[in-house]
């Protein structure tokens, strides 16, 4: 509130010395006002450095006559000049519905001060503000009753289209952020179910190990031998298997078809002499099916 | 057809005493089943090897030991910043007479019986020492006294000191290609193992430890036909042999084989080495492997177990990466076995 610095009332003085308690109050203007209109007025406060002002004694908000109330108390305590300032600044509002210019008292009040001196009391007088009518006292005759009244504000148009599509992109803005982090998180339905590459080899073998030639067995070998591999995350060769089967322990009841498979594959891909070998595609096929079954329970 | 079944037979009778010269090793050096293996696989496989490891942790009496149960002679010396040549070949001093002499060095002398020769810090010692050492391993031979010394049955065991940077000559790269492994030797992790080395007196002394080795219990005179006769016949497969030039293959390109490592461009990652000598020693050294697991045929198994110890030291790096050691190379080593399929 710019204040133009209009001194309306002054001056409770107990002395003009700058040790002395002082008040002076300030409001922007002494008259002008309507029902409801709002009323600011500053009191200044001033006393000896070391005085100490009683927040009890400060005025309350509220109502203070039948049509004042006061809404608003504020303080900010400075020094200046080796004097202390107390600012208040006082909000109040009229509620006094006027039928001709008068003038109406805004009451005063007391606050107590603690000096060096003892317990103080510095006085803000009342003060007088001019209100005015919003209407004449009798006005010109209309035919009908509602023409007294005053037609309604119109309301102003507000475009719902802007913050509809700004709420509309935010919200997909979101669902794609935490679509992204479920993604990131694997939560589902991102969760990816394992790749059951055991049983795509099994259904694979099932067509086409019936009567299969050496070369055919080399290659199933090697297909297993892969789908191994997936399954490890790394190559996996004879002497990893008792790490993988702990880590793996659906695939442990098949120990015994795992060390005979890389035992027939250790002699068929590098021992040179597979002769005596009996495990042949049946048996690889039975192995694969045992293996895709384990997939399937892990 | 009978040669070929005596050799076979033969190949399992020293396969059994190959065996039983790892347990005599074993009675002087304990908890290092790791290292012994990998020393009697350098041994068969005729190379050389460096050891890595802590002061203290038993490296001089291993290779006494392996020395005593190969019945050979053990000669050291210790690499220091102004060894020359001439101190490894010659024997300088004072005679009698007050003139003076210069004679063979102990290593010259035992040339002809010495399977295991020690050079110890070997980083310490000038390049030109370096250089005589390369034609000793290369070679087996080496001139002094106007005359060709040769060393038929030797094998160097070289120790770098890893902790001190100052006064030392870092091998350079032909010379690290030319040992067969480096070999890691740590004190052991067993707890007994570890109780045992610290508190029984036995290992106290290393000259009565060294005793309870069985002299000789593997000829040394026999490595070189032993050696030949293994590479001749443990065979290696089609598969086995596509195995090996596919890691090659990824250790030299890794980017192209897919291999990745965290924090780390590999596309950039390796400047040399990787060399087909150092391939044809992983080769040699796998064979040797599968001869003592009692195979005549090569597995996956046998080029895994040897791969780091062969390779690690040969593969060179970014200068950028080469201040973390050799863990990137291992760590790549991995990366390879886990991304070359088999067979």
């Amino acid at each position: 509130m710019r204040i133009t610095c209009l001194v309306l009332a002054l001056v409770a003085a107990l002395s003009a010395s700058a040790q002395e308690l002082t008040a002076r109050i300030r409001s922007a203007r002494p008259f002008g006002y309507f029902v409801g209109d709002l009323i600011h007025a500053r009191v200044d406060v001033s006393g000896p450095e070391n005085a100490v002002l009683s927040r009890a004694s400060l005025p309350k908000p509220g109502p203070l006559t039948g049509s004042l109330d006061l809404r608003d108390v504020t303080l900010r305590e400075t020094v200046e000049n080796g004097a202390r300032v107390w600012r208040l600044d006082l909000t109040y509002q009229n509620f006094y519905v006027a039928l001709d210019a008068r003038e109406i008292e805004i009451p005063g009040f007391e606050l107590s001060v603690s000096t060096s001196a003892g317990a103080e009391t510095v006085k803000a007088p009342a003060w007088r503000i001019g209100v005015s009518p919003l209407r004449e006292i009798t006005p010109q005759k209309r035919e009908e009753a509602t023409d007294y009244m005053r037609p309604d504000g119109t309301a102003p148009f507000v475009d719902e289209a802007t913050p509809r599509n700004l709420a509309a992109g935010a919200g997909v803005a979101a669902l794609l952020a935490f679509a992204f982090v479920a993604r990131d998180r694997a939560w589902p339905p991102f969760q990816r179910r394992r790749a059951r590459v055991f049983s795509a080899l099994a259904n694979d073998f099932s067509n086409r190990l019936a009567g299969s030639d050496d070369s055919e067995l080399d290659a199933a070998i090697q297909s297993v031998h892969r789908a191994l591999d997936t399954t490890n995350g790394a190559t996996l060769l004879s002497s990893d298997l008792p790490d993988f089967l702990c880590r793996r322990p659906e695939y442990r009841p098949l120990r015994t078809d795992f060390e005979r498979f890389f035992a027939a594959s250790k002699r068929r891909f590098f021992g040179g002499d597979d002769s005596s070998d009996e495990f042949r595609g049946e048996q690889l096929a039975q192995f694969v099916t045992a293996l895709a079954k384990r997939e399937r329970s892990g | 057809m009978n040669d070929t079944l005596h050799v076979v037979e033969k190949l399992a009778d020293w396969r059994a005493r190959a065996l039983d010269f790892e347990r005599d090793i074993q009675k002087a050096v304990l908890g290092q089943t790791r290292v012994i293996r990998l020393v009697t696989i350098c041994i068969f496989a005729r190379g050389h090897v460096l050891i890595e490891g802590d002061v203290g942790v038993g490296k001089t009496t291993l290779l006494r030991a392996a020395s005593r149960a190969l019945g050979g002679d053990f000669a050291r010396v210790e690499g220091t910043v102004d060894m020359m040549p001439s101190d490894i070949l010659y024997h300088t001093y004072l005679g009698e007479d007050g003139r003076p002499r210069v004679e063979p060095s102990e290593l010259l002398r035992l040339a002809e019986t010495l399977p295991v020769f020690f050079f110890n810090e070997i980083n310490r010692a000038r390049p030109q020492v370096h250089s005589l050492l390369l034609r000793l391993m290369a070679e087996r031979s080496v001139f002094a006294f106007n005359r060709v010394y040769h060393f038929p049955y030797l094998s160097v065991f070289a120790d770098r000191n890893m902790v001190e940077r100052e006064e030392t000559f870092e091998l350079p790269a032909a010379a690290r290609d030319r040992f067969l492994m480096e070999i890691p030797m740590a004190a052991p992790d067993d707890e007994d193992a570890r109780r045992r080395l610290v508190f029984d007196p036995a290992f106290h002394d290393t000259e009565t430890l060294i005793e309870r080795v069985t002299s000789g219990s593997f000829d040394y005179r026999r490595i070189p036909e032993v050696a030949r006769a293994i590479q001749t016949e443990v065979k290696s497969s089609e598969a086995l042999e596509r195995y090996v030039l596919n890691l090659w293959k990824a250790l030299v390109k890794p980017a192209d084989a897919g291999l990745s490592l965290p924090d780390v461009d590999v596309s950039s990652l390796i400047k040399g080495g990787a060399s087909p000598r150092a391939l044809a020693a992983l080769a040699r050294a796998a064979r040797v492997r599968a001869w003592l697991e009692g195979r005549d045929y090569l597995v996956p198994e046998d080029v895994r177990d040897v791969f780091i110890e062969v390779m690690a030291h040969r593969i060179f790096v970014d200068p950028i990466h080469a201040l973390r050691g050799d863990d990137i190379v291992k760590r790549l080593c991995h990366a390879a076995f886990d991304a070359t399929p088999v067979p």
